[in-house]
Protein backbone atom coordinates (compact mmCIF):
# COMPACT_ATOMS: atom_id res chain seq x y z
CA UNK A 1 0.00 0.00 0.00
CA UNK A 2 1.27 3.10 -0.78
CA UNK A 3 2.33 5.21 2.33
CA UNK A 4 0.64 8.69 1.04
CA UNK A 5 -2.43 7.02 1.18
CA UNK A 6 -2.78 6.44 4.67
CA UNK A 7 -0.15 9.67 5.60
CA UNK A 8 -3.37 11.09 7.01
CA UNK A 9 -4.38 8.65 9.38
CA UNK A 10 -1.02 8.04 10.76
CA UNK A 11 -2.27 8.87 14.09
CA UNK A 12 -3.85 5.03 14.21
CA UNK A 13 -0.71 4.07 15.01
CA UNK A 14 2.36 2.54 13.06
CA UNK A 15 1.11 -0.52 13.03
CA UNK A 16 -2.38 0.10 11.89
CA UNK A 17 -1.88 -0.49 7.90
CA UNK A 18 -0.36 -3.69 8.62
CA UNK A 19 -3.50 -4.24 11.23
CA UNK A 20 -6.24 -3.42 9.41
CA UNK A 21 -5.04 -4.98 6.46
CA UNK A 22 -5.00 -8.97 8.08
CA UNK A 23 -8.55 -8.39 9.41
CA UNK A 24 -11.37 -9.74 8.19
CA UNK A 25 -14.66 -7.90 8.29
CA UNK A 26 -17.50 -9.70 7.55
CA UNK A 27 -20.81 -7.51 6.36
CA UNK A 28 -24.23 -8.62 6.20
CA UNK A 29 -26.77 -6.55 4.35
CA UNK A 30 -25.78 -4.48 1.70
CA UNK A 31 -28.17 -2.39 1.75
CA UNK A 32 -28.44 1.62 3.25
CA UNK A 33 -26.84 1.50 6.47
CA UNK A 34 -24.26 -2.28 4.58
CA UNK A 35 -23.18 0.59 1.48
CA UNK A 36 -22.12 3.26 3.76
CA UNK A 37 -20.09 0.63 5.90
CA UNK A 38 -18.50 -1.15 3.17
CA UNK A 39 -17.43 2.35 1.29
CA UNK A 40 -15.62 3.75 4.51
CA UNK A 41 -14.03 0.42 5.08
CA UNK A 42 -12.38 0.32 1.49
CA UNK A 43 -11.06 4.22 2.12
CA UNK A 44 -9.36 3.12 5.76
CA UNK A 45 -7.37 0.19 3.90
CA UNK A 46 -9.36 -2.93 4.77
CA UNK A 47 -8.72 -5.81 2.51
CA UNK A 48 -10.59 -8.77 3.20
CA UNK A 49 -14.03 -9.03 3.17
CA UNK A 50 -17.10 -11.25 3.65
CA UNK A 51 -20.24 -9.98 2.35
CA UNK A 52 -23.85 -11.25 2.27
CA UNK A 53 -26.64 -9.85 0.72
CA UNK A 54 -29.32 -11.35 -1.87
CA UNK A 55 -31.28 -8.16 -3.08
CA UNK A 56 -31.01 -6.46 -6.31
CA UNK A 57 -30.94 -2.58 -6.16
CA UNK A 58 -34.37 -1.55 -6.50
CA UNK A 59 -36.11 2.18 -7.41
CA UNK A 60 -36.81 2.67 -3.25
CA UNK A 61 -33.22 2.31 -3.23
CA UNK A 62 -31.44 4.85 -4.88
CA UNK A 63 -32.35 7.29 -2.34
CA UNK A 64 -29.64 5.87 0.22
CA UNK A 65 -27.82 2.90 -1.44
CA UNK A 66 -24.42 4.14 -1.49
CA UNK A 67 -22.68 3.64 -4.53
CA UNK A 68 -25.74 2.76 -6.71
CA UNK A 69 -27.00 4.80 -9.28
CA UNK A 70 -30.67 4.24 -12.25
CA UNK A 71 -28.61 2.09 -14.72
CA UNK A 72 -28.54 -0.35 -11.73
CA UNK A 73 -31.90 -0.22 -11.33
CA UNK A 74 -32.82 -0.56 -14.89
CA UNK A 75 -30.22 -3.48 -14.88
CA UNK A 76 -31.59 -5.15 -11.44
CA UNK A 77 -27.99 -5.08 -10.22
CA UNK A 78 -27.34 -7.13 -7.08
CA UNK A 79 -26.47 -4.99 -3.99
CA UNK A 80 -23.54 -7.74 -3.36
CA UNK A 81 -22.29 -6.63 -7.03
CA UNK A 82 -22.24 -3.08 -6.02
CA UNK A 83 -20.18 -3.41 -2.65
CA UNK A 84 -17.90 -5.10 -4.76
CA UNK A 85 -17.17 -2.58 -7.29
CA UNK A 86 -16.79 -0.34 -3.92
CA UNK A 87 -14.05 -1.87 -2.89
CA UNK A 88 -12.24 -3.22 -5.76
CA UNK A 89 -12.15 0.68 -7.43
CA UNK A 90 -10.21 1.48 -4.07
CA UNK A 91 -8.92 -1.58 -3.17
CA UNK A 92 -7.84 -3.81 -6.14
CA UNK A 93 -6.03 -6.37 -4.36
CA UNK A 94 -8.54 -7.32 -1.74
CA UNK A 95 -9.58 -10.06 -1.20
CA UNK A 96 -13.74 -10.02 -1.08
CA UNK A 97 -15.84 -13.38 -0.47
CA UNK A 98 -19.37 -12.23 -1.68
CA UNK A 99 -22.43 -14.47 -1.19
CA UNK A 100 -25.96 -13.52 -2.85
CA UNK A 101 -27.85 -14.90 -0.19
CA UNK A 102 -28.78 -15.04 3.15
CA UNK A 103 -25.69 -15.53 5.63
CA UNK A 104 -27.57 -18.40 7.00
CA UNK A 105 -27.59 -20.39 4.00
CA UNK A 106 -23.54 -20.20 4.19
CA UNK A 107 -22.53 -19.10 7.77
CA UNK A 108 -19.04 -20.95 7.37
CA UNK A 109 -17.10 -17.67 5.29
CA UNK A 110 -18.40 -15.40 8.33
CA UNK A 111 -16.57 -17.35 10.64
CA UNK A 112 -13.58 -16.97 9.65
CA UNK A 113 -14.28 -13.05 10.24
CA UNK A 114 -12.88 -11.46 13.18
CA UNK A 115 -15.54 -8.30 12.93
CA UNK A 116 -19.19 -8.72 11.97
CA UNK A 117 -21.44 -5.78 10.90
CA UNK A 118 -25.33 -6.33 11.04
CA UNK A 119 -27.04 -4.17 8.83
CA UNK A 120 -30.05 -6.54 9.03
CA UNK A 121 -33.83 -5.04 9.92
CA UNK A 122 -35.17 -7.54 12.59
CA UNK A 123 -34.63 -7.91 15.92
CA UNK A 124 -34.68 -11.96 15.10
CA UNK A 125 -31.58 -11.51 12.37
CA UNK A 126 -29.79 -9.32 14.82
CA UNK A 127 -30.44 -12.20 17.53
CA UNK A 128 -29.19 -15.00 15.12
CA UNK A 129 -26.47 -12.66 13.89
CA UNK A 130 -24.67 -12.15 17.68
CA UNK A 131 -25.30 -16.04 18.53
CA UNK A 132 -22.97 -16.78 15.50
CA UNK A 133 -20.40 -14.42 16.36
CA UNK A 134 -20.23 -15.82 20.49
CA UNK A 135 -20.24 -19.15 18.99
CA UNK A 136 -16.92 -18.27 17.04
CA UNK A 137 -15.98 -15.57 18.18
CA UNK A 138 -16.10 -12.22 16.24
CA UNK A 139 -16.56 -8.70 17.83
CA UNK A 140 -20.39 -7.65 16.19
CA UNK A 141 -21.22 -4.09 15.46
CA UNK A 142 -25.27 -3.49 14.52
CA UNK A 143 -26.58 -0.63 13.24
CA UNK A 144 -29.96 0.43 12.49
CA UNK A 145 -32.28 3.03 12.10
CA UNK A 146 -36.26 3.53 12.15
CA UNK A 147 -38.58 6.65 11.85
CA UNK A 148 -41.43 6.72 14.14
CA UNK A 149 -44.90 8.45 14.27
CA UNK A 150 -46.44 10.24 11.07
CA UNK A 151 -47.97 13.42 12.84
CA UNK A 152 -44.42 14.38 14.32
CA UNK A 153 -41.60 11.33 13.07
CA UNK A 154 -38.90 10.99 15.09
CA UNK A 155 -35.64 9.36 13.98
CA UNK A 156 -34.10 6.84 15.83
CA UNK A 157 -31.24 4.56 15.56
CA UNK A 158 -28.86 2.82 17.32
CA UNK A 159 -25.25 1.45 16.89
CA UNK A 160 -24.07 -1.89 19.72
CA UNK A 161 -20.85 -3.63 20.01
CA UNK A 162 -21.27 -6.92 21.09
CA UNK A 163 -17.88 -8.27 22.14
CA UNK A 164 -17.25 -12.34 23.24
CA UNK A 165 -16.69 -12.35 27.03
CA UNK A 166 -18.41 -8.82 27.26
CA UNK A 167 -22.10 -7.45 27.62
CA UNK A 168 -24.26 -8.54 25.13
CA UNK A 169 -27.28 -6.68 23.32
CA UNK A 170 -29.45 -8.34 26.28
CA UNK A 171 -27.60 -7.30 28.68
CA UNK A 172 -27.43 -4.26 27.61
CA UNK A 173 -31.54 -3.82 27.14
CA UNK A 174 -31.49 -3.32 23.23
CA UNK A 175 -32.73 -7.08 22.59
CA UNK A 176 -36.04 -8.50 24.43
CA UNK A 177 -38.19 -10.81 24.78
CA UNK A 178 -40.90 -7.91 24.49
CA UNK A 179 -39.35 -6.72 21.52
CA UNK A 180 -38.83 -10.43 19.43
CA UNK A 181 -42.54 -11.34 20.64
CA UNK A 182 -43.82 -8.35 18.97
CA UNK A 183 -41.75 -8.17 15.75
CA UNK A 184 -43.32 -11.96 15.78
CA UNK A 185 -46.75 -10.95 16.25
CA UNK A 186 -46.16 -8.87 13.24
CA UNK A 187 -44.41 -11.34 11.24
CA UNK A 188 -45.57 -10.96 7.37
CA UNK A 189 -47.37 -7.37 8.23
CA UNK A 190 -44.21 -5.23 8.88
CA UNK A 191 -44.57 -3.38 6.05
CA UNK A 192 -41.85 -1.20 4.74
CA UNK A 193 -39.62 0.48 7.24
CA UNK A 194 -38.35 4.39 6.30
CA UNK A 195 -35.20 5.03 5.39
CA UNK A 196 -33.41 7.94 4.62
CA UNK A 197 -29.24 8.22 3.89
CA UNK A 198 -28.15 10.56 6.19
CA UNK A 199 -29.19 8.43 9.26
CA UNK A 200 -27.49 5.72 7.82
CA UNK A 201 -24.06 7.63 7.12
CA UNK A 202 -24.02 8.74 10.70
CA UNK A 203 -24.73 5.06 12.21
CA UNK A 204 -22.36 3.62 9.69
CA UNK A 205 -19.63 6.25 10.61
CA UNK A 206 -19.97 5.74 14.37
CA UNK A 207 -19.68 1.20 13.47
CA UNK A 208 -16.78 2.22 11.21
CA UNK A 209 -14.97 3.68 14.12
CA UNK A 210 -15.65 1.19 16.48
CA UNK A 211 -14.35 -1.46 14.18
CA UNK A 212 -11.18 0.95 13.60
CA UNK A 213 -10.49 1.30 17.13
CA UNK A 214 -11.27 -2.72 17.81
CA UNK A 215 -8.11 -3.38 15.28
CA UNK A 216 -5.74 -0.60 16.36
CA UNK A 217 -7.38 0.37 20.18
CA UNK A 218 -6.10 4.04 19.26
CA UNK A 219 -8.06 5.89 21.60
CA UNK A 220 -6.55 3.30 24.15
CA UNK A 221 -10.10 2.46 25.64
CA UNK A 222 -10.31 -1.04 25.28
CA UNK A 223 -13.51 -0.80 24.64
CA UNK A 224 -15.63 -4.61 24.98
CA UNK A 225 -19.55 -3.02 24.66
CA UNK A 226 -20.94 -0.07 23.28
CA UNK A 227 -24.91 1.14 22.87
CA UNK A 228 -24.49 4.09 21.34
CA UNK A 229 -28.45 6.06 20.51
CA UNK A 230 -28.59 8.16 17.97
CA UNK A 231 -31.52 10.72 18.18
CA UNK A 232 -31.80 12.10 14.07
CA UNK A 233 -33.86 15.03 15.26
CA UNK A 234 -31.58 15.98 17.73
CA UNK A 235 -28.51 14.89 15.78
CA UNK A 236 -27.33 13.35 18.24
CA UNK A 237 -25.34 10.31 19.22
CA UNK A 238 -25.41 9.34 23.02
CA UNK A 239 -24.48 6.49 24.80
CA UNK A 240 -27.80 4.65 25.85
CA UNK A 241 -29.27 5.32 28.86
CA UNK A 242 -30.27 1.68 29.87
CA UNK A 243 -26.31 1.16 29.58
CA UNK A 244 -25.74 3.87 32.67
CA UNK A 245 -28.42 1.78 34.61
CA UNK A 246 -26.88 -1.58 34.76
CA UNK A 247 -24.32 -3.27 36.82
CA UNK A 248 -21.44 -3.94 34.62
CA UNK A 249 -20.39 -7.47 35.09
CA UNK A 250 -20.14 -10.69 32.94
CA UNK A 251 -22.98 -11.91 30.62
CA UNK A 252 -25.29 -13.82 31.72
CA UNK A 253 -26.09 -15.19 28.70
CA UNK A 254 -23.45 -16.62 26.64
CA UNK A 255 -21.11 -19.20 28.51
CA UNK A 256 -17.52 -19.29 27.14
CA UNK A 257 -18.27 -22.95 27.14
CA UNK A 258 -20.52 -22.11 24.41
CA UNK A 259 -18.26 -21.53 21.62
CA UNK A 260 -17.58 -23.67 18.51
CA UNK A 261 -20.16 -26.31 16.59
CA UNK A 262 -23.23 -26.86 18.86
CA UNK A 263 -22.26 -29.84 21.21
CA UNK A 264 -25.74 -32.40 22.02
CA UNK A 265 -25.58 -33.92 24.68
CA UNK A 266 -27.54 -36.98 24.66
CA UNK A 267 -29.95 -37.83 27.56
CA UNK B 1 -32.25 -24.86 33.30
CA UNK B 2 -31.77 -28.57 35.23
CA UNK B 3 -34.94 -30.97 33.73
CA UNK B 4 -35.93 -33.72 36.07
CA UNK B 5 -34.84 -37.10 34.59
CA UNK B 6 -38.12 -38.56 35.05
CA UNK B 7 -39.45 -35.73 32.41
CA UNK B 8 -37.06 -36.69 30.21
CA UNK B 9 -37.47 -40.23 30.11
CA UNK B 10 -41.07 -39.44 29.07
CA UNK B 11 -40.11 -37.34 26.41
CA UNK B 12 -38.15 -40.32 25.33
CA UNK B 13 -41.19 -41.90 24.22
CA UNK B 14 -42.04 -39.26 21.84
CA UNK B 15 -39.04 -39.41 19.52
CA UNK B 16 -35.73 -41.72 18.64
CA UNK B 17 -33.16 -39.68 20.48
CA UNK B 18 -32.76 -36.89 22.61
CA UNK B 19 -29.68 -34.69 23.35
CA UNK B 20 -29.96 -31.21 25.33
CA UNK B 21 -28.64 -28.11 23.02
CA UNK B 22 -27.44 -24.81 25.53
CA UNK B 23 -27.55 -22.26 23.20
CA UNK B 24 -27.76 -17.92 24.39
CA UNK B 25 -28.72 -19.07 28.18
CA UNK B 26 -31.27 -21.32 26.64
CA UNK B 27 -31.43 -25.14 27.21
CA UNK B 28 -33.18 -26.64 24.23
CA UNK B 29 -34.68 -30.22 24.22
CA UNK B 30 -33.34 -31.60 20.50
CA UNK B 31 -35.89 -34.45 19.54
CA UNK B 32 -34.23 -36.05 16.62
CA UNK B 33 -37.14 -37.87 15.07
CA UNK B 34 -40.37 -36.82 16.64
CA UNK B 35 -43.06 -38.68 16.04
CA UNK B 36 -45.88 -35.85 14.47
CA UNK B 37 -49.73 -36.82 14.49
CA UNK B 38 -51.73 -38.19 12.02
CA UNK B 39 -52.11 -36.05 8.94
CA UNK B 40 -49.04 -34.52 8.93
CA UNK B 41 -46.30 -34.64 6.09
CA UNK B 42 -44.27 -35.42 6.80
CA UNK B 43 -44.82 -37.81 9.78
CA UNK B 44 -41.58 -37.19 11.10
CA UNK B 45 -39.33 -34.90 11.84
CA UNK B 46 -36.07 -33.14 14.29
CA UNK B 47 -37.44 -31.07 16.96
CA UNK B 48 -36.08 -28.44 19.68
CA UNK B 49 -38.64 -27.97 22.39
CA UNK B 50 -38.09 -24.50 24.23
CA UNK B 51 -39.95 -25.33 27.49
CA UNK B 52 -39.39 -21.68 29.24
CA UNK B 53 -40.14 -18.06 28.13
CA UNK B 54 -39.50 -17.44 24.71
CA UNK B 55 -39.87 -14.68 22.12
CA UNK B 56 -43.42 -13.81 23.69
CA UNK B 57 -44.81 -16.78 24.44
CA UNK B 58 -44.42 -19.65 27.43
CA UNK B 59 -42.74 -22.18 25.41
CA UNK B 60 -41.98 -22.87 22.07
CA UNK B 61 -41.65 -26.03 19.49
CA UNK B 62 -39.42 -25.74 16.64
CA UNK B 63 -39.44 -28.17 14.00
CA UNK B 64 -36.90 -28.78 11.40
CA UNK B 65 -39.34 -28.38 8.67
CA UNK B 66 -42.58 -26.55 7.45
CA UNK B 67 -45.33 -29.20 8.64
CA UNK B 68 -48.35 -29.20 6.70
CA UNK B 69 -51.19 -30.84 8.82
CA UNK B 70 -55.24 -30.80 8.40
CA UNK B 71 -55.63 -27.35 10.13
CA UNK B 72 -54.00 -24.53 8.96
CA UNK B 73 -51.39 -22.92 11.34
CA UNK B 74 -49.57 -19.95 11.19
CA UNK B 75 -45.61 -20.00 10.65
CA UNK B 76 -44.33 -16.72 12.39
CA UNK B 77 -40.74 -18.54 12.67
CA UNK B 78 -39.08 -19.55 8.84
CA UNK B 79 -35.34 -20.71 8.99
CA UNK B 80 -34.95 -19.61 12.66
CA UNK B 81 -31.52 -20.15 13.43
CA UNK B 82 -30.40 -22.34 16.51
CA UNK B 83 -27.30 -24.72 17.31
CA UNK B 84 -26.79 -23.67 13.58
CA UNK B 85 -29.26 -25.59 11.86
CA UNK B 86 -32.18 -23.34 10.48
CA UNK B 87 -35.91 -24.13 12.10
CA UNK B 88 -39.75 -22.96 11.85
CA UNK B 89 -42.57 -22.96 14.50
CA UNK B 90 -46.27 -21.96 13.98
CA UNK B 91 -47.37 -19.77 16.57
CA UNK B 92 -49.20 -21.58 19.51
CA UNK B 93 -49.89 -19.92 23.11
CA UNK B 94 -49.67 -22.59 25.73
CA UNK B 95 -51.13 -21.61 28.91
CA UNK B 96 -50.44 -25.12 31.44
CA UNK B 97 -50.22 -24.97 34.98
CA UNK B 98 -46.71 -26.74 35.63
CA UNK B 99 -46.49 -28.64 32.64
CA UNK B 100 -44.03 -31.69 32.23
CA UNK B 101 -41.86 -31.52 29.51
CA UNK B 102 -44.58 -34.32 27.58
CA UNK B 103 -47.59 -31.67 28.35
CA UNK B 104 -45.95 -28.97 26.72
CA UNK B 105 -44.61 -30.75 23.84
CA UNK B 106 -47.88 -32.83 23.33
CA UNK B 107 -50.03 -29.60 23.64
CA UNK B 108 -47.77 -27.99 20.58
CA UNK B 109 -48.73 -31.08 18.84
CA UNK B 110 -52.23 -30.75 19.03
CA UNK B 111 -52.18 -27.44 17.20
CA UNK B 112 -51.64 -30.23 14.31
CA UNK B 113 -55.20 -32.23 15.23
CA UNK B 114 -57.68 -29.32 16.05
CA UNK B 115 -58.71 -26.24 15.33
CA UNK B 116 -57.66 -23.68 17.70
CA UNK C 1 -7.18 -28.55 5.82
CA UNK C 2 -6.31 -25.20 6.56
CA UNK C 3 -7.08 -24.16 10.16
CA UNK C 4 -7.28 -20.90 12.38
CA UNK C 5 -7.49 -20.71 16.16
CA UNK C 6 -9.54 -18.12 18.09
CA UNK C 7 -9.51 -16.82 21.39
CA UNK C 8 -10.77 -13.53 23.09
CA UNK C 9 -9.09 -11.08 24.34
CA UNK C 10 -9.42 -11.75 27.96
CA UNK C 11 -8.57 -15.62 27.37
CA UNK C 12 -5.24 -13.99 25.78
CA UNK C 13 -4.36 -11.74 28.43
CA UNK C 14 -4.98 -14.58 31.02
CA UNK C 15 -2.72 -16.74 29.38
CA UNK C 16 0.14 -14.22 28.92
CA UNK C 17 -0.05 -13.05 32.25
CA UNK C 18 0.25 -16.30 33.75
CA UNK C 19 2.83 -17.46 31.54
CA UNK C 20 5.14 -14.54 32.60
CA UNK C 21 5.23 -15.30 35.86
CA UNK C 22 8.81 -16.13 37.22
CA UNK C 23 8.87 -19.63 38.49
CA UNK C 24 11.05 -20.51 41.41
CA UNK C 25 13.02 -22.72 39.52
CA UNK C 26 11.89 -23.17 35.74
CA UNK C 27 12.84 -20.96 32.97
CA UNK C 28 9.29 -21.03 31.59
CA UNK C 29 5.93 -21.91 32.08
CA UNK C 30 3.53 -23.85 30.43
CA UNK C 31 -0.01 -24.53 30.60
CA UNK C 32 -3.30 -26.56 29.11
CA UNK C 33 -5.93 -24.57 27.51
CA UNK C 34 -9.06 -26.06 25.82
CA UNK C 35 -11.18 -25.39 23.33
CA UNK C 36 -13.49 -26.88 20.39
CA UNK C 37 -13.74 -27.19 16.77
CA UNK C 38 -15.68 -25.08 14.51
CA UNK C 39 -16.61 -25.59 10.96
CA UNK C 40 -15.98 -29.50 11.57
CA UNK C 41 -12.23 -27.96 12.36
CA UNK C 42 -11.86 -24.99 9.96
CA UNK C 43 -11.71 -22.99 13.70
CA UNK C 44 -10.56 -24.05 16.35
CA UNK C 45 -12.13 -21.91 19.32
CA UNK C 46 -10.36 -21.81 22.69
CA UNK C 47 -11.90 -21.05 26.21
CA UNK C 48 -10.09 -21.56 29.16
CA UNK C 49 -7.11 -22.01 30.97
CA UNK C 50 -5.62 -24.31 32.84
CA UNK C 51 -2.17 -23.29 35.01
CA UNK C 52 -0.03 -25.44 36.01
CA UNK C 53 0.37 -24.94 39.62
CA UNK C 54 4.19 -24.33 40.98
CA UNK C 55 5.01 -27.82 42.24
CA UNK C 56 3.50 -29.72 39.70
CA UNK C 57 7.11 -28.75 37.58
CA UNK C 58 10.21 -31.01 37.39
CA UNK C 59 13.46 -29.37 38.03
CA UNK C 60 15.38 -30.06 35.13
CA UNK C 61 17.91 -27.63 33.73
CA UNK C 62 18.42 -28.98 30.27
CA UNK C 63 15.29 -27.42 29.82
CA UNK C 64 13.24 -24.47 30.19
CA UNK C 65 10.46 -26.21 31.78
CA UNK C 66 9.41 -29.64 32.73
CA UNK C 67 5.96 -30.65 34.20
CA UNK C 68 5.91 -33.28 36.32
CA UNK C 69 3.01 -36.81 36.44
CA UNK C 70 0.64 -35.16 38.10
CA UNK C 71 -0.04 -32.20 35.76
CA UNK C 72 0.31 -34.86 32.74
CA UNK C 73 -2.11 -37.10 34.95
CA UNK C 74 -4.77 -34.15 35.21
CA UNK C 75 -4.33 -33.11 31.77
CA UNK C 76 -5.18 -36.66 30.73
CA UNK C 77 -8.79 -36.80 33.21
CA UNK C 78 -9.54 -33.64 31.99
CA UNK C 79 -9.54 -34.30 28.34
CA UNK C 80 -11.05 -38.17 29.13
CA UNK C 81 -13.97 -35.61 31.67
CA UNK C 82 -14.89 -33.14 28.31
CA UNK C 83 -15.16 -36.20 26.11
CA UNK C 84 -19.26 -35.32 26.03
CA UNK C 85 -18.88 -31.82 24.55
CA UNK C 86 -15.61 -32.37 22.68
CA UNK C 87 -12.96 -30.19 24.03
CA UNK C 88 -9.61 -30.55 22.78
CA UNK C 89 -6.60 -29.59 25.17
CA UNK C 90 -3.38 -27.39 23.79
CA UNK C 91 -0.05 -27.64 25.46
CA UNK C 92 0.78 -23.70 25.77
CA UNK C 93 3.87 -21.96 26.87
CA UNK C 94 5.88 -19.08 25.55
CA UNK C 95 9.00 -17.89 23.94
CA UNK C 96 10.11 -14.56 25.38
CA UNK C 97 10.84 -12.73 22.15
CA UNK C 98 8.91 -10.80 19.56
CA UNK C 99 7.71 -12.14 16.22
CA UNK C 100 6.99 -15.67 14.86
CA UNK C 101 7.62 -18.30 17.10
CA UNK C 102 9.07 -21.83 16.10
CA UNK C 103 9.20 -24.93 17.73
CA UNK C 104 12.62 -25.08 19.73
CA UNK C 105 14.64 -28.47 19.59
CA UNK C 106 13.82 -29.17 22.57
CA UNK C 107 9.99 -28.17 21.88
CA UNK C 108 10.07 -30.34 19.09
CA UNK C 109 11.06 -33.48 20.25
CA UNK C 110 9.36 -33.35 23.65
CA UNK C 111 5.88 -31.88 23.33
CA UNK C 112 4.27 -33.83 20.30
CA UNK C 113 4.44 -37.01 22.37
CA UNK C 114 1.89 -35.59 24.36
CA UNK C 115 -0.04 -35.99 21.57
CA UNK C 116 -0.46 -39.69 21.08
CA UNK C 117 -2.12 -39.87 24.78
CA UNK C 118 -5.06 -37.05 24.40
CA UNK C 119 -6.17 -38.31 21.14
CA UNK C 120 -6.53 -41.78 23.11
CA UNK C 121 -8.58 -40.24 25.54
CA UNK C 122 -10.45 -38.10 23.34
CA UNK C 123 -10.58 -39.20 19.27
CA UNK C 124 -13.22 -36.95 18.53
CA UNK C 125 -11.69 -33.89 19.76
CA UNK C 126 -8.73 -31.55 18.04
CA UNK C 127 -5.78 -31.38 20.33
CA UNK C 128 -2.59 -29.52 19.73
CA UNK C 129 0.60 -27.32 20.73
CA UNK C 130 0.55 -23.63 20.71
CA UNK C 131 3.64 -21.28 21.22
CA UNK C 132 3.00 -17.57 22.17
CA UNK C 133 5.92 -14.77 21.81
CA UNK C 134 5.33 -11.65 23.18
CA UNK C 135 3.37 -10.38 19.96
CA UNK C 136 2.77 -13.69 17.83
CA UNK C 137 1.95 -17.21 18.20
CA UNK C 138 1.75 -20.25 16.31
CA UNK C 139 0.31 -23.32 16.41
CA UNK C 140 -0.04 -26.91 15.13
CA UNK C 141 -3.79 -28.91 15.46
CA UNK C 142 -4.10 -32.76 15.46
CA UNK C 143 -7.63 -32.85 14.14
CA UNK C 144 -9.62 -36.34 14.85
CA UNK C 145 -8.22 -38.93 12.95
CA UNK C 146 -4.98 -37.37 11.99
CA UNK C 147 -1.49 -38.83 13.12
CA UNK C 148 0.14 -36.16 12.45
CA UNK C 149 -0.31 -31.84 12.80
CA UNK C 150 -1.09 -28.98 10.39
CA UNK C 151 -0.19 -25.70 11.44
CA UNK C 152 -2.28 -23.31 11.82
CA UNK C 153 -2.77 -20.58 9.09
CA UNK C 154 -3.11 -18.02 11.63
CA UNK C 155 -3.88 -17.56 15.68
CA UNK C 156 -6.96 -14.63 16.29
CA UNK C 157 -6.97 -12.71 19.42
CA UNK C 158 -10.56 -11.43 19.61
CA UNK C 159 -10.03 -8.50 22.09
CA UNK C 160 -8.86 -5.02 21.71
CA UNK C 161 -6.54 -4.18 19.55
CA UNK C 162 -7.45 -7.25 17.40
CA UNK C 163 -4.58 -9.69 17.34
CA UNK C 164 -3.98 -11.68 13.60
CA UNK C 165 -0.91 -13.57 14.02
CA UNK C 166 -0.32 -15.22 10.69
CA UNK C 167 2.09 -17.67 10.00
CA UNK C 168 4.94 -15.99 7.78
CA UNK C 169 5.24 -17.80 4.66
CA UNK C 170 1.09 -18.27 4.27
CA UNK C 171 1.09 -14.54 3.89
Amino acid sequence: MSTDRYSRQSFLGASAEAMISRCTIGIVGLGGGGSHIVQQLAHIGFQRFVLYDDDVVEESNLNRLIGATSADVLAETPKLHIAKMMIYGLQPAASVRGFACKWQEKPEPLRECQIVFGCVDSYKGREELEIACRRYLMHYIDIGMDVYGKERPVIGGQVILSSPGGLCMRCMGFLTDDKLAQEAALYGNAGHHPQVVWPNGVLASTAVGLAVDLVTNWTCRGRSHAYLVYDGNDATVKESITLRNIKIGTCSHFSDSDVGDPILVEL
Amino acid sequence: MEYSKEELEELKHYCTKLSLLPEGGVNFIYMEGLRLPAGCTPSVCDALLCPVPKDGYPSRLYLSTEVKSPYTQNWNVRNFRIGEKNWFAFSRRIELANPTLAQVLVAHLTGFTRDK
Amino acid sequence: MSTEIKLSGGLHAEIMHDLTRTHPFAAERVGFVFGRMGSHGRLILLNRFHSIPDDQYVDDPAVGARIGEEALTWAMQAVYQCRPTREGIFHIHLHGHKGEPQMSRVDSHEIPRLLPGFQSMDRDAAHGIIILSLDHGSGWVWLPGDKGPCQVDSINIIGVPIGVFEQEEKR
